[in-house]
């Protein structure tokens, strides 16, 4: 078989490794890696070889989100402050106690006798720190739970990518899918029984960006874009 | 007893130890966020590589061989392929973003390869890329800190596919041969 020559697989594994490969040379060679023992030898070689260039680079700090984003992205402690303290949830930032409340009035449009108590979720873009989302839903006994999702302004999916929607129980446990979400500025994601009493009391909420169809792991598997915490109003 | 070697992290991370885990990433993100900057010229997309590899640094810590390579060269390692991967991702649509990519990269005076073979604990990498011809030096090294294609690479240094990917192909051959020799030494 021609992916054994030797002598192919120094030239691909160089190349691989240095990066000068198209995308499907690429991709053709991960697929042969799986398989071909002599190929991996040769790329993990050359990855020692040309590595080390990358320590002439002089460092740069990345953002805190980005750490915020893993450990999100991992179930891990949920952070204690951080990100979320500039959602101002807690702080009564005038800007999101008027979204949460409009969130409530949007809810609450058919008049209740006695308005129940709403659990309400600002989202916001991990990137740019604006709200990005809002969910809302009517905890209690009853189930399932029916969220009201409001996605704000244009959002855009890219092609090929599905929006998951997370529960983050908090206290280490890791996320549980909550279904897939569209762009549509308003939408509904009913959330069986079994889940209803712990969504009452998960800490927060994250979107993650998936293959179309959905994480295939059960646990986010792309970027997180969007996430924030639940608050009872 | 001075801090924990990143290898020590790495060990502790493989037993779900999440301490040591955030340790590593206030060690080693810095220098890991350039790489990805540098490849995906883009500081949005390196914080969406830096922080999927972070998860899979997380995940794959058990399948850490300390014997095949450097903690730092494994690391850098996950975070140049998810960057590469990103960039060369299949895509419909022609990359709008290629040009200003490409333009961008005149500014980059003097190049950070400049540096790395000035420096002098680089060893005998930075020895045997100074043998090199400078038209194969600067090929491989725009190639490795840009994450450029061949295709690329020819238009940046405006010379024919054939005569980069000779350049590429014998600059390599060249290193190779260059470190072996060093080694039995």
């Amino acid at each position: 078989m021609r992916a054994r020559d030797p002598r192919l697989q120094q030239h691909l594994a160089r190349e691989y490794v240095l990066g000068t490969l198209s995308g499907r040379v690429r991709r053709r060679v991960q697929t042969l890696l799986r398989t071909e023992p002599g190929l991996r030898d040769a790329v993990t070689e050359w990855e020692q070889r040309l590595t080390p260039l990358a320590g002439a680079l002089p460092e740069m700090a990345p953002p805190a989100r980005v750490w915020e984003a893993v450990q999100l992205r991992l179930g891990h402690r949920v952070p204690a402050a951080g990100w979320w303290n500039s959602v101002a949830l807690w702080r009564g930032s005038a800007a999101v106690s008027a979204l949460a409340a409009l969130v409530l009035a949007i809810v609450l449009l058919a008049p209740a006798p006695v308005p129940p108590t709403m659990m309400v979720v600002v989202m916001e873009d991990l990137q740019s720190q604006a709200p990005a989302m809002t969910v809302a839903w009517e905890p209690g006994p009853q189930a399932p739970r029916r969220l009201r999702v409001r996605v704000i302004g244009h959002a855009e999916m890219a092609p090929d990518t599905a929006w998951e929607l997370w529960m983050l129980p908090g206290n280490d446990q890791p996320p549980v899918s909550l279904g897939l979400i569209t762009t549509h500025e308003e939408q509904t994601v009913m959330v069986p029984a079994s889940l209803a009493l712990k969504l009452d009391a998960a800490w927060g909420l994250a979107m993650s960006v998936e293959p179309s169809g959905g994480s295939p792991s059960g646990a986010p598997t792309g970027p997180v874009l969007y996430a924030g915490q639940c608050v009872k109003a | 007893m001075a801090d924990p070697s990143l290898g020590e992290l790495l060990a502790r991370c493989a037993l779900n130890d999440q301490q040591a885990f955030a340790a590593l990433y206030r060690a080693c993100a810095p220098k890991l966020f350039a790489v990805a900057v540098r490849i995906t010229r883009r500081r949005d997309w390196a914080e969406d590589v830096l922080q999927e590899s972070f998860v899979n640094i997380w995940h794959h810590a058990g399948g850490y061989d300390a014997a095949k390579s450097a903690p730092m060269t494994w690391m850098t390692t996950i975070v140049r392929n998810r960057a590469l991967d990103w960039l060369r991702r299949p895509r419909e649509t022609a990359d709008d973003d290629y040009d200003s990519r490409v333009a961008a990269l005149a500014d980059d005076r003097p190049g950070p390869e400049e540096a790395f073979i000035r420096s002098t604990d680089a060893g005998k990498l930075a020895r045997c890329l100074q043998e090199l011809t400078e038209d194969q030096r600067r090929s491989i090294t725009l190639a490795f800190f840009y994450g450029l294609s061949h295709g690329e690479l020819a238009s940046q240094v405006d010379r024919p596919l054939g005569t980069v990917k000779t350049w590429i192909r014998r600059g390599l051959e060249r290193l190779k041969q260059c470190m072996e020799q060093t080694e039995t030494k």
